[in-house]
């Protein structure tokens, strides 16, 4: 009896099952690709694309709102795995599975350089990308990796009320903001904010700073060559912007609190310095995360009249970090995606999403915020873009960094000797 | 008959023992002995381990061949162009501070946690005056580290959020850096050490105090002895073997010490010890070689300590 009840329910799930397997097949999504000008490269509804990125939570959300019209469009699958640990990325490589895509650092170009498919062989977009991005991006001639997110750092966060109230204007050039800077003092005034406490990585603040006196006064070409280790770092010019940096960030009239201040007062502290009120200090440089804290602490501040910045005028070239996609793979849907993150759709999505900038010129002016909207507008008006000299060297160049200027600030040692010391790191990490 | 079982039995007893410590063993030799052996052999090394230390030599530099990175560990910091200058920067130097941190810590929280045991043993609230000395000893030394820099915090601005400077501002003085300001900030430090390991000294110490045989003291003080007669001829040398045990687990405890320094300073502001030194050459710069130089320097400092307690507790299992 049993056994018959089994066989029906059975049958009857096997006709089910038929029926929806005949049953009219989905819309092939065609004509949606047309409208939404997203070029699938030939790839094929399934198609996996599998990816290794470090970002994670907000940040992955983001990504995947810039990804979606093309998943969409291309109907490919996106397997994607987060993780903060490069290790995992160079077992990979080194094993000879590495995912399709992966989301990095720049320095991972030159380390992968073997393993990479070059930009053009794999469809880049390349008219949205000035030749300093490429360059950036090229290892041996070799373009291998398309930035896909940049955070400029060579930025002065300021009180727009502030400054109106004192009459000072922004300046233009490196020697207004000097001349803009004593004027403060004159009038009593604190210009700068410069704490860079951070624990182990105390220092930091100060390094970026001292790198963007040096695009000043030296441009991006001699930055680049202390990277690459044709400049000593105890050069002469180096130990100029020391000074300049020193002068500042030593002298209760310059900086809160004086060369205490600044080894004690931690880095978003010293962001907040500037909002409180009363103000204790008129400027603060600092990336562009600055603006977040600042509207945490103080959720009434709006970007314009609260809370404002101007990119280091003078630069001959931003400072800043920068994500790459780097491709392992050329199958039809990686093609599809680096001509999608690379083309208008793409950049003008990841303006839109607001996830930091693009470098795809595509997304000028397409920010949906003006915060952003006017931090592109430094970055597209760049001349050139160099990434943070500690972070370029390999080995412990950059921490050695940080405690230098942490001890010049401090003035527990000579400037000669933690520069000498500081240019025998660099050439050691470089010379071999 | 009786003769072979016999020696079946010694037979056994003599494999047993070693069946008993066989898990032991392969654990302390996968977790102790191989990593201290591997350390040795990397501290002869270059920074990735790839070649002997002896070429990283630059020439015009003074070169120690094989034991570079050892010249490294205990010279680098050193400034031997004079005697004056070798003093100073001694005493800045990671050696200098550590020695420092032995000497103020270990006697700070000896004598501190002997003296609150003695005082507290007088008392009726001795078990919430312990557990209050001791609470600190609950709290990790990152906690420690992060609590005490709120305390010393320095404020550049107007309003002093830090306790001390809070108190001191409020009284009308200026404020201190106490945790950049290189003529008190190791000193400062080693308080937090302190705070934290009185506790420790206390309970052991308190426990010995407690075993000091009643008669012996009724006795004293019927000839006429006054309480500080008492305690240095009568209670200091019976405790004395456990005031040892603990001074050396505490030389110990200060020579490993590394959370405290790399919470509140990252080594920097002339605070650097051995341990945090060692970190920053390992995991900071990258430089295995000199890492494992500065272990090992680290392990030889502490081997007579090491052996100190062992033939102390060796004295003491004999006793029984």
């Amino acid at each position: 009896m049993r056994k018959k009840i089994y066989i029906l329910v059975s049958l009857m799930m096997l006709a089910a099952l038929l029926m929806t397997a005949c049953g009219p097949k989905t819309e092939e999504p065609i004509e949606e690709v047309e409208e939404t000008g997203i070029d699938c490269m030939g790839a094929e509804e399934g198609d996996e694309i599998t990816m290794l990125y470090q970002w994670s939570g907000a940040e992955e959300e983001n990504l995947n709102q810039i990804l979606q019209p093309f998943v969409e469009a291309c109907g490919v699958t996106i397997s994607a795995e987060s993780t903060r640990d490069q290790a995992l990325l160079d077992t990979r490589v080194q094993a000879g599975t590495p995912p399709d895509i992966a989301f990095w650092n720049v320095t991972q170009l030159q380390q992968y350089k073997d393993q990479l498919f070059t930009m053009p062989e794999l469809g880049v977009v390349e008219e949205n990308y000035p030749d300093f991005w490429t360059t950036l991006g090229s290892v041996d001639g070799e373009w291998l990796g398309l930035p896909v997110k940049a955070d400029p750092k060579s930025l002065v966060w300021y009180s727009p009320a502030n400054f109106d109230e004192a009459g000072y204007a922004v300046p233009e050039t490196w020697d207004a903001l000097e001349s803009l800077v004593e004027q403060m003092v004159a009038d009593g005034q604190v210009p700068w904010s410069l704490g860079f406490e951070s624990a182990d990585a105390t220092g930091w603040t100060g390094t970026d700073f001292i790198q963007d006196i040096l695009l000043v006064t030296q441009g991006p070409d001699f930055v680049r060559g202390i990277i690459d280790g044709s400049v000593p770092y105890n050069d002469p010019a180096v130990a100029e912007a020391w000074e300049i940096y020193g002068k500042w960030a030593t002298s209760e009239e310059y900086t809160v609190g004086g060369a205490d201040g600044t080894v004690s007062t931690g880095f978003n502290d010293a962001i907040l310095l500037v909002f409180s009120d009363p103000a204790e200090a008129m400027m603060v440089k600092q990336s562009g995360f600055a603006g977040g804290t600042i509207r945490e602490t103080y959720p009434d501040l709006e970007y314009g009249t609260g809370y404002a910045f101007f990119g280091v005028p003078g630069v001959q070239g931003l400072q800043g970090g920068s994500d790459w996609m780097m491709a392992f793979s050329d199958k039809p849907a990686v093609k599809a995606l680096i001509a999608y993150l690379s083309g208008e759709v793409g950049g003008q999505k990841w303006a839109e999403v607001g996830f930091d900038l693009t470098p795809n010129e595509a997304g000028r002016g397409m920010y949906l915020n003006d915060e952003l909207q006017d931090k592109g507008e430094i970055l597209y008006g760049a001349e050139d873009y160099v990434p943070d000299i500690g972070d370029s060297i390999p080995g412990g160049f950059g921490s050695a960094e940080f405690t230098g200027v942490t001890d010049y600030v401090n003035g527990s040692r000579e400037l000669t000797d933690i520069l000498d010391t500081l240019a025998g790191i660099q050439a050691e990490a470089l010379g071999e | 008959m009786a003769k072979p079982k016999a020696s079946a039995v010694m037979k056994q007893g003599k494999l047993t023992p070693w069946l008993y410590l066989l898990p032991a063993l392969i654990v302390m030799t996968f977790f102790i002995v191989y990593p201290m052996i591997n350390t040795i052999a990397l501290s002869f090394q270059n920074k990735d381990g790839t070649a002997s230390a002896a070429t990283t030599c630059k020439e015009g530099e003074p070169c120690w061949g094989i034991f570079e990175n050892y010249r490294y560990a205990l010279t680098e910091e050193l400034d031997t162009t004079s005697f004056t200058s070798f003093w100073n920067t001694f005493w800045q130097s990671s050696y200098g501070n550590t020695i420092q941190w032995i000497l103020i810590m270990v006697s700070g929280t000896v004598i501190l946690g002997l003296l609150i045991a003695l005082l507290v043993d007088r008392v009726s609230y001795e078990p919430l005056a312990k557990s209050l000395i001791f609470m600190p000893m609950a709290i990790s030394f990152v906690g420690a580290g992060v609590i005490w820099k709120f305390m010393y915090n320095f404020n550049a601005g107007r309003t002093q959020i830090g306790l001390l400077n809070a108190i001191i501002s409020g009284l009308g003085g200026d404020p201190v850096a106490f945790i950049s300001n290189t003529d008190i900030n190791t000193f400062m430090l080693i308080v937090v050490g302190i705070w934290m390991w009185t506790g420790f000294c206390m309970t052991i110490l308190s426990s010995a105090l407690k075993s000091v045989p009643e008669e012996l003291l009724e006795a004293a003080r019927i000839d006429g002895a006054n309480e500080f007669q008492i305690f240095f001829r009568i209670m200091l040398p019976i405790i004395m073997p456990t005031v040892v045990v603990v001074i050396t687990t505490m030389v110990i405890n200060v020579l490993k010490l590394f959370d405290i320094v790399y919470v509140m300073t990252g080594g920097n502001f002339e605070t650097e010890v051995i341990a945090t030194r060692m970190y920053t050459e390992m995991y900071k710069n990258y430089q295995t070689g000199r890492g494992t130089a500065i272990a090992v320097i680290l392990i030889i400092a502490i081997f007579p300590f090491i052996i100190m307690n062992i033939r102390r507790f060796m004295a003491q299992e004999a006793q029984r």
